[in-house]
């Protein structure tokens, strides 16, 4: 066994060569790298006063307030730092002390409170009743645990059970596991403590399982020899077991839970029924106040050596550190095994070496409400050990300062930038000062054996690979942090080996694995998106391609058949023979023409100037010869602008002026009349009866529908012929009227003027000589026409004939 | 040496007329300042039209003459029709728009009447009154119409005016299939009411090609009588 390598940690057997225990994970080997600081160790000096600018305010304040209250300090304070070291004026956190204590009021983070243990308020009464000794770090008589009724609020109920000496009745739902896993350690001896006795009410089962399984663990162990009284039944087993070990040699205590004892005793200054009881050990009667700062802190500050402590921490006599050095005792391994992993990993890592005792007997202080929750249990567990304290009635006690200065005055410059256990952590100092073996840092791995864990916690060990040789030192880590109050300091935060991966990341292929037949229907969904997305183009019909000739072939057959019917004017078509019923009835009322000589008659002119050729055409054969028979007078009227204009101009033409010239003939232009049907109506009811007849030209089949259906009440009262000289295009829609008998006749564009002008004794008209090419005209279309569907059904028959040989 | 009226309108008319006739090959800047000058010209006239014949006799004159009379009849009737058209000015503007609405709705309710009115007397009624007449001898004796041709042409009437009917009429009930067909009966009379409305169309297909064949026509003659009268006034 001679090449094997016991862990300091767990004990297990493991080869020489191996740097982690094979069991617990635990370096076994401290190299130069993996080494931080060791027990007694000073750290190094550091010049850190370039990182002043960057302290926050409320930290600058603080350390000024220090400053000025540096002068302050009493003789008995002077007469303790021979033996006690105290906190440079430089140090970080000097100042807080007296800033605590000062009446101002200034806020304080309930994280630094927890740390520093600041209050608020602290009363100048409990000052009083403390002899004028100031608790350290602004703490108060009323700040220790018997005032739990204020404080059992803020904490959880396990922790305030494990601090308080009275009975809580809330129980989380882990004490009955607890309770369960405490059962054994019943048996095991462990020092007895004076206030078991005070706890009456407090049973035995609300010890937390998982502490009284660790303490039942440990009492596999060698037995105490001494155990001077028992532990009430909610003590914590593991700190039973502190208890018991702290019979053991100093070597076996731990650094991180086992605080340096002071030397001087604060004890007296307690009042024992304001200490809780459990705390009451017989050594503890003589145990001065403990100190306040956290054990991590303190083991950090280097026990006795002390070459650092902050001024928050030293401002006041108030702390008396016994200087009974223990050198050479081995690290509490034992118990670390013991301690939970999460315990272990909420600790500053800084905090877990091991201790000379005389480091750890002066630095041992009582328990204070301003330490923080979580540590509280830690100290109170110190508190047995405290037997070895000094005499209470030690004179030096009362005036001893929390923190002397450092004996080293070569090394506690260092601190006055930097707080000791940061600078610990920084640049560990030779371990070849004290004879203690040197300290095995605790990491975040497990320090327990599996066989110790719960099997809640084993399921939540991180399992390394084995291919991990190495794991990264964390007192290497130089990271420099940039914001907080930590802010220019550089490793204060190392970083765990846990954090470290384990494993190569898996990588993942960014290949959609998908199947043939999610494949086609992703086809599928695509062309449907497709299709809806691209434009449809719109069936549109396809134009004739000899459209423009066509065209132009219309063009020139239609311009030279009218041309050559104009110049040439054949005699070979006939004047219009059939005569419709409307021209008929026309006609017929000529031929009975119930007017009387120059009555007037109305004339409507509501059409537009390009139909003005067929409808001057179409009328003028009617009014010259009702001129000529009745030589009415005219009354021009027009619902269309351009009406009256083109009256004129149905006047100007040379056969009304031969009439007008000779014939008497005389006529009204009334011009416009506006407002459409509603003027129409206003003007049938202003002339009603005043007409003997209404002839309206017009070449659209609404205004004839409006003239009709507007007139009609009143010509109907007086009846008045209507006749309608229309264009050919509106004569159909017209129709419908002559046939109700609301319009007398209808004289419809050419033909109806052409069948009038052969009734007018020769008078030259503009139809009969329209009339040819007129002829010309139509039978050219109707022989279009025919042209153009026979072609139509010959291509259509061709095609039919196609498509069925095709097929 | 005097040009003469006519000439003058004449070589108008015939330039005009070719510039028109330039649109068979197409849009070309001859035939828009045709239409240009047309256009211009026709406005022009309308503008001076509503002014002579409308505004002026129907409303300036009438205020100056009732506030010279010194009538408050005349006044106000006036003024209704003023602050009418005033209103209506105000549309010239989006944010006064809405104070043409009163004028507006006024002359759509007067006109809906008027229209509505004349409608139903002077259309709907003597049309389905004609329409039945058709078949009453007395009627067809007065205009010298025969029985036999009373039937017939009764029946054709009848028959055409319902297929047409029938052809309009769209309600179809949905098959098996999910096609949607109409009536049989409604689908046969609906397919000779195509046959009348087809008539009907090209009978006034035939009107307008009748209409605008008169119209070139009277246009090339008006060609032919400027190329006559230059002949006759130039010696050629």
């Amino acid at each position: 066994m001679a090449d094997m390598i016991q862990c300091p940690v767990c004990g297990a057997d493991n080869p020489q060569n191996s740097d982690f225990c094979r069991n617990c994970r635990s370096p076994l080997a401290t190299g130069d790298g993996m080494d931080s600081i060791q027990p007694g160790q000073v750290p190094t000096k550091k010049q850190t006063a370039e990182l002043e600018p960057i302290l926050p305010q409320w930290l600058r304040d603080a350390r000024d307030a220090a400053r000025q209250t540096e002068p302050q300090s009493s003789e008995s304070l002077q007469q303790a730092e021979k033996t006690r070291p105290i906190a440079s004026q430089q140090d970080l956190l000097a100042g807080l002390q007296s800033q605590a204590d000062s009446n101002e009021e200034e806020e304080v983070p309930d994280w630094l409170a927890n740390i520093t243990g600041a209050q608020p308020k602290p009363s100048r009464e409990e000052k009083t009743e403390t002899g004028g000794v100031r608790w350290v770090e602004m703490g108060g008589k009323g700040d220790f645990p018997q005032e739990k009724s204020e404080e059992g609020a803020e904490m959880p109920s396990w922790l305030a059970d494990l601090q308080s000496s009275q009975p809580q009745p809330e129980k989380d739902e882990l004490t009955d596991w607890f309770r369960s896993e405490a059962q054994p350690q019943k048996t095991k001896p462990i020092p007895p403590l004076a206030h078991e006795e005070s706890i009456p009410g407090v049973p035995a089962d609300d010890t937390p399982d998982w502490l009284r399984q660790m303490a039942e663990d440990a009492g596999e162990k060698p037995e105490e020899p001494a155990a001077p009284a028992s532990l009430p039944a909610d003590t914590p087993d593991w700190l039973r077991g502190l208890e018991s070990q702290q019979e053991k040699p100093q070597g076996e205590e731990s650094a991180f839970f086992f605080e340096p004892i002071p030397g001087s005793s604060e004890a007296p200054t307690i009042p024992p029924a304001e200490m809780p009881d459990w705390l009451k050990s017989p050594a503890e009667a003589q145990k001065p106040a403990q100190d306040t700062t956290p054990k991590w802190l303190r083991a950090e500050s280097g026990g006795t050596q002390e070459p650092e402590v902050p001024a928050w921490l030293a401002s006041e006599d108030t702390i008396h550190f016994v200087t009974e050095g223990q050198p050479g005792e081995p690290a509490p391994d034992a118990f670390i095994a013991d301690l939970p992993d999460w315990l272990k990993a909420a600790a500053p890592q800084s905090s877990i070496f091991d201790q000379p005792a005389e480091q750890q007997e002066e630095s041992k202080p009582a328990s204070s409400p301003e330490t923080p929750d979580w540590l509280k249990p830690f100290q109170e567990a110190d508190a047995p050990r405290q037997e070895a304290a000094p005499e209470p009635g030690d004179a030096s006690f009362e005036s001893a300062p929390a923190f002397t200065p450092d004996f080293k005055t070569g090394e506690s410059d260092l601190f006055a930038e930097m707080p000791d256990w940061l600078s610990n952590v920084v640049e560990p100092p030779p371990t070849d000062t004290f004879s203690a073996p040197a300290p095995t840092p605790i990491t975040n791995e497990d320090a327990l054996a599996p066989s110790d864990l719960p099997a809640w916690v084993q399921a939540m060990r991180p399992v390394e690979p084995a291919g991990i040789s190495s794991q990264p030192s964390f007192t290497g880590d130089q990271t420099l942090e940039s914001r907080g109050a930590l802010a220019g300091l550089q490793g204060v935060l190392p970083a765990a080996p846990g954090f470290t991966p384990t494993s190569k990341p898996k990588s993942y292929s960014i290949k959609l694995q998908t199947s043939d037949e999610q494949v086609a229907h992703a086809e599928i969904l695509e062309q449907i998106l497709a299709a809806e997305t691209s434009p449809v183009p719109l069936e549109s019909l396809p134009s004739l391609g000899a459209s423009r000739g066509l065209r132009w072939f219309l063009t020139v057959a239609i311009t030279v058949a009218l041309f050559a019917a104009l110049l040439l004017q054949p005699q070979f078509f006939s004047t219009p023979r059939l005569v419709p019923n409307e021209v008929l009835s026309v006609q017929s009322w000529f031929a009975s023409l119930p007017i009387p000589q120059n009555a007037p008659v109305l004339v409507a002119f509501d059409y537009e100037p390009s139909r003005a050729a067929e409808l001057e055409a179409a009328a003028t054969p009617m009014l010259d010869m009702l001129v000529l028979f009745r030589h009415p007078a005219f009354t021009f009227v027009s619902t269309n602008e351009t009406g009256s204009l083109l009256a004129e101009r149905l006047i100007a033409q040379p056969l009304f002026a031969e009439h007008l010239n000779n014939n008497g003939f005389t006529y009204s232009n009334l011009g416009y009349l506006p407002g459409g049907q509603m003027g129409i109506r206003a003007f049938a009811r202003e002339t009603a009866g005043q007409f003997v007849a209404i002839i309206l030209i017009t070449d659209n089949a609404e205004a004839a529908r409006a003239w009709v259906e507007q007139t009609q009440g009143t010509l109907n009262a007086a009846p008045v012929p209507f006749i309608v000289v229309s264009s050919a295009q509106a004569a159909p829609m017209i129709e419908p009227y002559y046939d109700s008998g609301q319009v007398t006749g209808i004289i419809p564009g050419l033909y109806g003027g052409a069948i009038f002008e052969q009734y007018n004794a020769g008078r030259p008209g503009t139809a009969r000589s329209y009339w040819p090419a007129f002829s010309l005209g139509m039978l050219l279309a109707v022989l279009l026409v025919l042209g153009g569907g026979l072609l139509n059904l010959i291509v259509g028959l061709r095609e039919r004939a196609a498509a069925k040989g095709g097929k | 040496m005097a040009v003469s009226l006519d000439l003058v309108s004449g070589v108008l008319s015939f330039l005009f007329t070719v510039l028109i006739l330039s649109y068979l090959i197409g849009d070309n800047p001859l035939f828009r300042v045709a239409v240009y000058v047309f256009v211009g010209a026709a406005s022009g006239y309308i503008g001076s039209v509503i002014w002579w014949q409308a505004l002026k006799p129907r409303l300036w004159d009438k205020l100056l003459s009732a506030v010279f009379s010194g009538s408050l009849a005349d006044q106000i009737l006036v003024l209704i029709p003023l602050i009418g058209a005033a209103l209506i000015l105000m549309k010239i503007s989006p944010r006064m728009a809405g104070f043409a609405r009163p004028s507006m709705a006024f002359l759509v309710g007067a006109g809906a009447a008027v229209t509505l009115g004349g409608a139903l007397l002077g259309t709907l009624i003597p049309q389905v009154q004609a329409t039945i007449n058709i078949f009453d001898p007395q009627a067809a004796a007065a205009r010298n119409i025969g029985a036999a041709e009373v039937l017939g042409n009764g029946a054709v009437v009848l028959f055409g005016t319902v297929a047409s009917l029938a052809y309009f009429h769209f309600g179809a009930q949905q098959k098996s299939d999910g096609s949607m067909r109409r009536f049989g009966l409604i689908e046969i009379v609906a397919w000779f009411g195509r046959i009348f409305i087809g008539i009907t169309l090209g009978a006034v297909f035939a009107g307008v090609y009748a209409a605008a064949l008169t119209a070139l026509i009277e246009r090339f003659s008006s060609l032919v009588n400027f190329i006559t009268l230059l002949r006759t006034t130039l010696g050629f």
